[in-house]
C-alpha cells in the first residue's frame, strides 16, 4: 500500500510540526535564548504555524474504516449513510 | 366449513385470563427472583423482568403501588415481591402485577462485580501510575464495538465531524451474550498490534446482562495488557463496569469516547493562533528589552563622560607610585640593618681567633698521622722480613737455604736462611 505510507507519513508530518511548534513557543518563553537565535526560531514558528493551518483548512475528511476478519481493510459506512 | 368451533385469540386469552383470575393461590403469590430489563415508564409504572437460573417472569408494578416503594429499583437486584398472577390479553402472556417489593439482599451479579472488582484493585490493575496518557491528535483510532447499532455510528461521525484528519477503523465485536468477552480480548489485541494511536472500547445503553461482557476479568485483563491507550465507553453516564476502571480513560457515552479521543479542528486551530500571538508578543518583548538595554548603555555614566574613566586611573596610578617608593625605601632600611648587624659579629671582629683554631686541629692531625705511619716504627728499630716481596708472618713460610730480604729504617739486608724454628709466641 504505498499510497497509505506516504498519506501516513504526512500525517506524521502535521503533529511533528505541531510538537515541535509547541516546543519552541516554550522554548522561546523560557528565555534562555540568544536574540540571534531567537528570531531564527521565530521565523521558523512561523512557517510552522502557515504549515498547520494549511493542513488544517485543507484535511478533507478521512474514509471510514472497517478491518474484517480476513484482515481487509474495507470502508465503512454507518446505516445513516447509506 | 364449520367456523363455529373456531374461536378468535382475544376469546382465548380471555378465557385463561379469566381462569387465573379465578385460581385463589395465583391470586396472592409470594416470589422471590432478580430484576433486570428494568424500565421506569415516563407515567410512573415499573415493567421489569423477575427471573432466577432457568426462568422469567414479565412484571409490572403500577404508580399507586410503586409510589410506596423505599428503595430504587435496579437490574441485578434480587427481590421479594408480592402480587397477584394474571394475563394481557393482548400479548398472550401472563404476568405478575406487583403489589408490594423489597430487597432481598444483593444480587448476585452485583455481588459477583464487587469480588472482582476488589480482587483487581488489590492487584493494582486500577492503578493511576499505569493509566497511559491518551494522544491529543491522533492519526489513527481503533474502534471495538458492534458494527451495528448507535455506538459505532456516534463514534465514527463524532470523530470524522470534529477531526477529519483522523482515520477511524472499526474493529467489529459481539457486545453481548456469552461469546462478547472473548470476541472483545480478541479485538482488543489486533488493534493493538495493528497500530493505532488510540483504542475506543465500548457499546450503547442496556440492561447490566447486556453490559456484563465489559464486566468479565479477560476483557478487564486485554484492557490492562495493551500498550495502547484505552478509552473505555461503555452505556450511559450512570453505568460503571470493571473495563471503565481499568481503562486509561473513562468515558460516560460512546460520543464522549470519541470527543475525548480527538480535539475539534477549531480548537486546534485557535491553539496555533494562541502560539502566533505568544510568539509575537515574545518577539516584541524580547525587542523592547534589548533596546532599553541599549538606552541604558548608551546613558551610563561611563559613556556620557569617557573622561571621568582617565580621572580614576589617574588617580590609581599616584597611588601606586606612592606605594612603591615606599616598598623600595623599607627593603633597603632592612637590607642596611642586615649589613650592620654582621659587620657587629664575633668572628669578623676577631679574624685572627679563626686561625688559631685552625692551626691546632692541624697539628693534632699530623700526630695522628705519626702514630698511624708503619714506616714510623721502623724508626724505633723494627724491621720488615719478606720473601719474593712478599711480607712473611709465620717462620713456616720458608725452608733452609731460602733468599730473603730484610728492610731496615735505614737500608736493606739479604739474607740466607740457616735455620727455621716454629714456635707459637
Amino acid at each position: 500500500m504505498p499510497e497509505e505510507g506516504k498519506r501516513l507519513k504526512l500525517e506524521k508530518t502535521f503533529e511533528n510540526a505541531l510538537q515541535e511548534l509547541e516546543g519552541i513557543v516554550k522554548e522561546l518563553e523560557s528565555g534562555n535564548v540568544e536574540l540571534d537565535t531567537a528570531i531564527e526560531k521565530y521565523t521558523e514558528a512561523m512557517k510552522l504555524v502557515k504549515f498547520c493551518n494549511e493542513k488544517l483548512n485543507d484535511a478533507t475528511a478521512k474514509v471510514n474504516k472497517i478491518l474484517t476478519e480476513d484482515n481487509e481493510l474495507k470502508e465503512f459506512k454507518t446505516e445513516e449513510q447509506d | 366449513m364449520n367456523n363455529e368451533k373456531y374461536l378468535k385469540i382475544c376469546e382465548l386469552n380471555n378465557y385463561i385470563k379469566s381462569i387465573l383470575d379465578q385460581d385463589l393461590f395465583l391470586n396472592k403469590v409470594y416470589l422471590k427472583g432478580e430484576i433486570s430489563n428494568f424500565k421506569n415508564h415516563t407515567r410512573g409504572h415499573l415493567y421489569f423482568t423477575l427471573k432466577d437460573e432457568t426462568s422469567r417472569l414479565n412484571a409490572v408494578m403500577f404508580l399507586n403501588n410503586a409510589s410506596k416503594l423505599t428503595f430504587e429499583p435496579e437490574d441485578g437486584m434480587n427481590v421479594l415481591v408480592e402480587g397477584r398472577i394474571s394475563a394481557y390479553p393482548s400479548q398472550g402472556s401472563y404476568q405478575i402485577y406487583v403489589d408490594k417489593m423489597e430487597p432481598d439482599g444483593l444480587g448476585a451479579l452485583y455481588i459477583e462485580f464487587e469480588k472482582l472488582k476488589k480482587k483487581l484493585a488489590t492487584e493494582g490493575l486500577f492503578n493511576k501510575e499505569y493509566k497511559k496518557e491518551i494522544p491529543k491528535y491522533p492519526n489513527r483510532i481503533g474502534v471495538i464495538t458492534a458494527s451495528t447499532g448507535a455506538a459505532v455510528k456516534d463514534i465514527m461521525s463524532t470523530i470524522k465531524r470534529r477531526y477529519p484528519l483522523c482515520e477511524a477503523i472499526l474493529f467489529p465485536t459481539l457486545v453481548q451474550g456469552r461469546d462478547a468477552a472473548p470476541n472483545i480480548v480478541k479485538q482488543i489485541k489486533r488493534a493493538d498490534s495493528f497500530g493505532v494511536d488510540t483504542i475506543i472500547v465500548g457499546r450503547g445503553g442496556g440492561s447490566i446482562e447486556d453490559l456484563w461482557a465489559f464486566n468479565e476479568e479477560i476483557v478487564a485483563r486485554a484492557i490492562f495488557d495493551c500498550k495502547t491507550p484505552i478509552i473505555s465507553a461503555v452505556g450511559h453516564e450512570i453505568d460503571w463496569t470493571i473495563s471503565d476502571f481499568v481503562a486509561d480513560l473513562r468515558a460516560p457515552t460512546p460520543t464522549g469516547a470519541a470527543e475525548m479521543a480527538v480535539p475539534t479542528v477549531l480548537d486546534t486551530l485557535s491553539m496555533i493562533d494562541n502560539y502566533k500571538i505568544r510568539l509575537n508578543r515574545f518577539v516584541k518583548n524580547m525587542v523592547n528589552t534589548k533596546f532599553i538595554t541599549l538606552r541604558n548603555l548608551k546613558n551610563s555614566f561611563v559613556l556620557k563622560s569617557p573622561m571621568s574613566m582617565y580621572e580614576i586611573k589617574e588617580q590609581k596610578l599616584d597611588r601606586l607610585v606612592d606605594n612603591i617608593t615606599k616598598d623600595i625605601k623599607n627593603i633597603l632600611i632592612a637590607k642596611d640593618n642586615e649589613y650592620k648587624r654582621l659587620q657587629m659579629s664575633y668572628i669578623l671582629q676577631n679574624p685572627l681567633n679563626l686561625i688559631f683554631d685552625k692551626k691546632v686541629k692541624y697539628d693534632l692531625l699530623i700526630n695522628t698521622l705519626k702514630h698511624v705511619n708503619p714506616l714510623g716504627i721502623l724508626e724505633k728499630g723494627y724491621s720488615l722480613v719478606s720473601k719474593d716481596n712478599e711480607l712473611l708472618k709465620d717462620s713456616r713460610e720458608v725452608k733452609k737455604e731460602d733468599e730473603i730480604k730484610i728492610k731496615l729504617y735505614k737500608g736493606e739486608i739479604k739474607a740466607i736462611v740457616k735455620e727455621t724454628n716454629y714456635e707459637q709466641i
